[in-house]
């Protein structure tokens, strides 16, 4: 599997294009309503905001030359009505603004968390998991106001605009031409920029995630950097990832302040141009000065909006980075997911079946597995031996539908579960992985993981099954007690035990125990086993470990080499097979130097 | 307020740059003033052309007036685009050197902390709490000074025209002031709460992605995104509370701002009207009003950043100020490498209230094997959490080499012992980056040899790339025994005087378990080894055995000896050897291995 680590920039799939700007559209669209009234409040808000200076102005011209005190009262009196009138219409915008924003933003992400959920292990395998974090809090975090304040202040700078070309156009033709001529010189030059700006930003977002990526695998990590006292080393990794996240920074203001530079140098060449313009008419008499003042004043009123959608623009490519990147995990191929005829599996009986099974983790690589057939009935017990990666873990995860085979069928009672849903597939197999992972929360919670709606009388019995309880209530809180993030303050061993009850509680049909016991010890194991002996009646199980104790138990005993089954059969009848699985078990004797 | 101090010791170094910026400010507000005086010098060449009736314009006044306009905004510009480019400069080497600053920090805590803390939220400090900083260094700071500015000469020019309307003026700063300090005051903890929301959305996502297999096994999908939907809720919320404690707050404290106008109107008036002031001077301070109401419009945008900022600059800080428990006290200096005896005198530890060791007592010489057997929990990691100094014993002493561990260099200590630990954590890179872990010097010759020690070279010579195959985060990608095997080879090529094997072999078949114990004995013999294990076959020729239970040390000598001692290491030594005696049944009779628990649990 081709993996990427925190130094290596992910590759982008495909830039922001127009189906992606129109999926986010139907987010916006939902706040339809709010963002209409943003606009009409945000119009109303430019009205007032004219008003105080009016009535200031009345003062000096109209007020003090005459001497008129009532007037003054009136006039400040006014102002404190429009203030007020203009307190309410900031809030109210503000609420609005917010609410489509912050809305958006967290549709978006539920809908990129949600379908995060569903995608296949290969995705969460193949990166640093702070890679795909930094996609589903800090990407979308920073789009929240491109979307909110950015599309009321472009609708409303739009307006601003258009109104002024009307007047302009009212009052001359010709010199509003001049000044519309600066337009298309402003476009080529954003244009020209456009490549290298995108560029910038989007090789800025693969540096940040690349950091995040270091940052989080390393606070995970410390404890093997302090034991190998690695902290120098990895202080110079982190300062060279925080340089590199800088220059790219400073790369990318560069070209973002040229934008603003632009507008201004280019409003005061139009300005002086009209001016020049304008005076050679005011020569030929086909222009006044008033007007030529009264229009001067118009085109610098017309590139104030301007230069807040060139703002918007430089924010618009920035986002744009961001964008590309929560758009690629919402496309992401789901590839396990439930076919379009899929059906809930019955209640499982148990009867499992491999036909011709053919796998291989990626396309073109060797396969795991070549042609591997076996059946299994109801409540047979399975282990499965050999050789570390010789496919016994990839047997459980195809189970399991963790992966898609290549050739044959898999079959549960006679289902072929590529046709089955996945949930009603999972739900009824337990799986007890070789990594257990806890969460953080109580034991409790955890141990309900297996079945959500269970009561604490199960969860009890359930980790009494498997030798839990006792150190669960020797703990200070009992089955409250908190764990920390992977149960990292418990031992190896105890985790498993109680990953374990959370398999048990699930009460599949199907158990599966890869190394599930690997770490606990051999008083508990005894202990585990007499129980466990009761619970696999009436399941079929599949156990994968290196304890022949733990093995030769079981109804059958498989063992993997080859791509394939190289013997199967009881433990007696393979030690009389004189086998790989006979040397297996001589070799403990030889171990052992039991003479 | 704080925030801004602590953030002014880092611009310390960047004097010279500060001042070229103010310059560079001061070129920009005149060349600002340069275009339309000159704009009305046009006017007025036009003005003249018309009154004179020539229609004849000055060409020359004209191109030269056409160039000073040009070269003014050009010059403006330059200043701008400088201005911004030093600006970015320096706050982006601020925040590196804080982000690198919190990283040491980080590397120097102990393990106590990252217990305490979750990954998603220290995260959060070293990303979205630095930027939110970030924002305050590029945005806020230059715009505090340029307002200041602005206020203080707008102030000035006051009081030099009228100090009667100056006062006036005045009369309204208090108001200002107070709603000033009542919306700073209300916006901070909306701005925690924002902070903490982040943090928690950090980490329940963080845990999602990491145990997303744990997910899918049990198709929990939809709870999760039901879980993770109550924090994006709950940030959704939090920022709503912002939005409207600064809607109720922010709007009082701009009416205030610009009741200075009306103030200004009715005492300014009144005074003119009465003729305590001219007209003259009305007008030109109402045309300097701007310059004071403008920086005060802006105090509340102003407080909002630094606010927001002060929220993330309290968890920086507070990241800051963390000391860990585990450092280098006292140091006694030697030349000499350790040699690695190992002393535990009447050592009692715990990690929280309750005690995990309890007088624990043992010696192992240089070179000598010991291993520690008992049942799951009883204290074996513990012990080895000591010997490299994770944690330090609540009493008694540690010794190495007859030294208190405490009274060595931490990084000697760390240097000199080396853990294959049992929670196996690999980085996401290739083998052999993680083998070198230790050495990252280390040729691929070295890398090579140790990987053949711990029997791991067959299968990475395997591997599609060898031992440049990237693993997934913390190994994933490899199975158990594949990843023991690399976290051993990790360990061996540190070169230790110390080796700690934390039940690194236990995912491991018995033949390959069997003939990495013989290349430890054979190639690592000066070496003192500490083998934690459960299987008899692993422990059984070491030269010390302790037996752990409940946190004390209840069985202790070589195999033989407690063979003879017929205890609890004789019956886990009869169940595993029951596998071959009583081949086919299970029905051992089992121990009860519950009377040798010494009421170490309660």
């Amino acid at each position: 599997m081709a993996r990427n680590k925190f130094d290596v920039d992910e590759k982008l799939k495909s830039e922001i294009n127009f189906s992606q700007i129109k999926r986010l559209w139907s987010y916006i669209v939902k706040f339809k309503k709010s963002l209409y009234l943003a606009i009409v409040l945000m119009l109303i808000n430019s009205v007032l905001n004219l008003l105080p200076p009016y009535l200031t102005a009345m003062v000096i011209d109209v007020c003090l030359p005459n001497k008129d005190f009532n007037l003054l009262y009136m006039l400040a009196g006014g102002i404190v009505v429009s203030e007020i009138l203009i307190w309410i219409n900031t809030g109210a915008r503000a609420k609005v603004i917010n609410k489509v924003g912050m809305g958006l933003v967290r549709d978006l992400r539920y809908d990129v968390y949600n379908h995060m959920q569903y995608l296949p292990l290969s995705y969460f395998d193949s990166r640093p998991h702070g890679k795909i974090l930094i996609r589903v809090v800090n990407y979308i975090n920073a789009i929240a106001h491109l979307f909110s304040d950015g599309i009321v202040d472009i609708v409303a700078n739009l307006f601003t605009i258009v109104v002024i070309i009307v007047f302009m156009l009212f009052m001359d033709v010709k010199l509003t031409l001049v000044c519309l001529l600066a337009i298309p010189i402003f476009i080529i030059f954003i244009l020209l920029l456009k490549s290298k700006h995108r560029k910038a930003w989007q090789t800025l977002s693969a540096k940040q995630s690349n950091l995040t990526a270091y940052i989080s695998e390393n606070i995970s990590g410390m404890k093997v950097t302090q034991s190998f006292a690695r902290e120098e080393k990895n202080y110079e990794t982190f300062d060279s990832l925080c340089r590199e996240n800088k220059k790219y920074w400073m790369k990318a203001r560069y070209i973002e302040f040229a934008i603003p530079v632009t507008v201004n140098i280019l409003s005061v060449v139009t300005v002086l141009a009209i001016y020049l313009i304008g005076a050679s008419r005011i020569g030929t008499h086909t222009l006044t000065l008033g007007v030529l003042i009264a229009f001067a004043s118009y085109v610098t009123r017309f590139w104030t909006p301007i230069s807040t959608l060139a703002n918007y623009y430089n924010q618009v490519v920035t986002c744009s980075a961001y964008i590309e990147r929560i758009f690629e995990t919402l496309d992401e191929p789901l590839v396990i997911t439930d076919l379009e005829d899929a059906t809930d599996l019955p209640e499982m009986k148990g009867n499992v079946e491999f036909d011709n099974v053919t796998f291989t983790y990626e396309e073109g690589e060797p396969n795991v597995l070549e042609n591997v057939s076996f059946s299994v009935k109801a409540g047979e017990s399975i282990a499965l031996v050999g050789p570390t990666g010789a496919g016994k873990s990839t047997i459980i995860n195809l189970l399991s539908r963790f992966y898609d085979i290549q050739g044959g069928k898999i079959l549960i009672d006679g289902h072929d579960i590529k046709h089955a849903t996945l949930k009603s597939l999972r739900t009824q197999m337990g799986v007890m992985l070789q990594d257990s992972f806890l969460f953080s929360g109580t034991i409790k919670e955890n141990i309900r993981y297996g079945k959500l709606d269970a009561t604490d009388e199960e969860i009890i019995k359930a980790a009494k099954t498997v030798c839990a309880h006792d150190f669960i209530m020797a703990m200070p809180q009992g089955y409250d007690t908190m764990i920390n993030e992977r149960g990292s303050s418990l031992s190896v061993g105890q985790r498993q035990l109680i990953a374990f009850a959370r398999t048990l509680l699930s009460n599949p049909k199907i158990l599966i125990l890869d190394e599930a016991t690997s770490s606990i010890d051999t008083e508990t194991e005894i202990l585990l086993q007499k129980g466990l002996h009761e619970l696999l009646k009436g399941r079929t199980s599949f156990i994968v470990a290196h304890r022949l104790s733990t093995i030769k138990q079981c109804d059958c005993i498989m063992h993997i080499a080859n791509k394939n089954i190289s013997e199967r059969g009881t433990h007696e009848e393979l030690l009389e097979k004189k086998g790989a699985y006979y040397d297996l078990y001589q070799a403990q004797f030889k171990f052992l130097n039991i003479d | 307020m704080d925030t801004l101090r602590w953030l002014s010791k880092y611009f310390k170094k960047y004097s010279i740059l500060l001042i070229i910026t103010i310059i560079l400010t001061f070129g920009y507000v005149a060349f600002n003033y340069v275009h339309p005086i000159i704009i009305g010098k046009i006017v007025d060449l036009i003005q003249n052309m018309v009154e004179t009736a020539s229609f004849q314009i000055d060409k020359n006044q004209l191109l030269i007036y056409s160039a000073v306009i040009l070269g003014a905004i050009i010059g403006k510009e330059a200043c701008f685009y400088i201005k911004g480019c030093i600006n970015e400069h320096i706050s982006q080497n601020i925040v590196m050197q804080i982000r690198c600053e919190l990283f040491a920090r980080l590397e120097a805590l102990d393990c106590r902390f990252f217990e305490k803390n979750k990954t998603g939220d220290i995260l959060s400090r070293l990303t979205s709490d630095i930027d939110s900083v970030k924002a305050v260094l590029t945005g806020t700071v230059p715009q505090i000074v340029q307002s200041l500015s602005f206020f203080v000469i707008g102030f000035g020019i006051v009081i030099s025209v009228s100090p009667i309307l100056a006062i006036a003026l005045f009369a309204v700063s208090p108001l200002v002031a107070y709603f000033a300090i009542v919306l700073g005051k209300k916006l901070k903890p909306t701005f925690i709460g924002q902070r903490e929301a982040i943090s928690e959305l950090n980490s329940v996502a963080q845990e999602n992605i990491d145990g997303n297999k744990v997910v899918k096994a049990y198709a929990r999908e939809e709870f999760e995104t039901e879980k993770f939907q109550k924090s994006n809720e709950n940030y959704y919320n939090k920022h709503m509370h912002f939005v409207y404690t600064w809607v109720k707050y922010y709007p009082r404290l701009t009416f205030s701002v610009n009741l200075t106008n009306v103030v200004f109107i009715l005492v300014g008036g009144y005074l003119t009207l009465t003729g305590h002031a001219t007209v003259g001077q009305y007008a030109t301070v109402n045309g300097i009003l701007w310059c004071i109401v403008s920086p005060m419009q802006l105090l509340g945008t102003l407080l909002n950043q630094i606010q927001q900022a002060s929220a993330s600059t309290i968890k920086l800080r507070k990241l800051y100020d963390a000391t860990p428990d585990i450092r280098n006290h006292k140091v006694l200096k030697r030349d000499t490498a350790i040699e690695g005896k190992i002393t535990f005198k009447n050592v009692t530890f715990s990690y929280e209230k309750d005690r995990v060791l309890k007088s624990i007592n043992f010696t192992a010489n240089p070179g000598d094997t010991v291993a520690i057997i008992g049942p799951t929990g009883s204290g074996k990691s513990s012990i080895v959490n000591l010997i490299s100094r994770f944690y330090d014993p609540r009493e008694g002493t540690v010794y190495i080499d007859d030294i208190n561990i405490k009274n060595i260099d931490l990084n000697t200590v760390r240097k000199s012992v080396a853990i294959a630990m049992q929670d196996i954590f690999l980085f996401s890179d290739t083998i052999a980056n993680n083998i070198a872990y230790g050495i990252p010097t280390a040729t691929r010759e070295d890398i090579i040899k140790v990987a053949k020690d711990a029997d791991a070279h067959e299968f990475i010579s395997k591997l599609p790339d060898g031992y440049d195959t990237i693993v997934g985060e913390r190994g994933v990608g490899l199975s158990g025994g594949q990843r023991q095997r690399i976290s051993l080879a990790r360990a061996l090529l540190k070169n230790p005087s110390i080796l700690i094997l934390d039940d690194t072999t236990s995912a491991v078949d018995m033949e390959t378990e069997f003939s990495i114990q013989q290349t430890l004995e054979n190639n690592y013999k000066n070496k003192t080894t500490i083998i934690i294990a459960h299987r008899i076959s692993s422990v059984k020729n070491a030269d010390l055995i302790l037996v752990m239970n409940g946190g004390h040390l209840i069985e202790w000598g070589n195999h033989n000896q407690l063979l003879n001692q017929n205890g609890y290491y004789k019956h886990v030594y009869d169940s595993q050897f029951g596998d071959f005696t009583n081949t086919g049944t299970i029905d051992v009779d089992y121990p009860n291995f519950n009377s040798f628990k010494m009421g170490g649990t309660k």
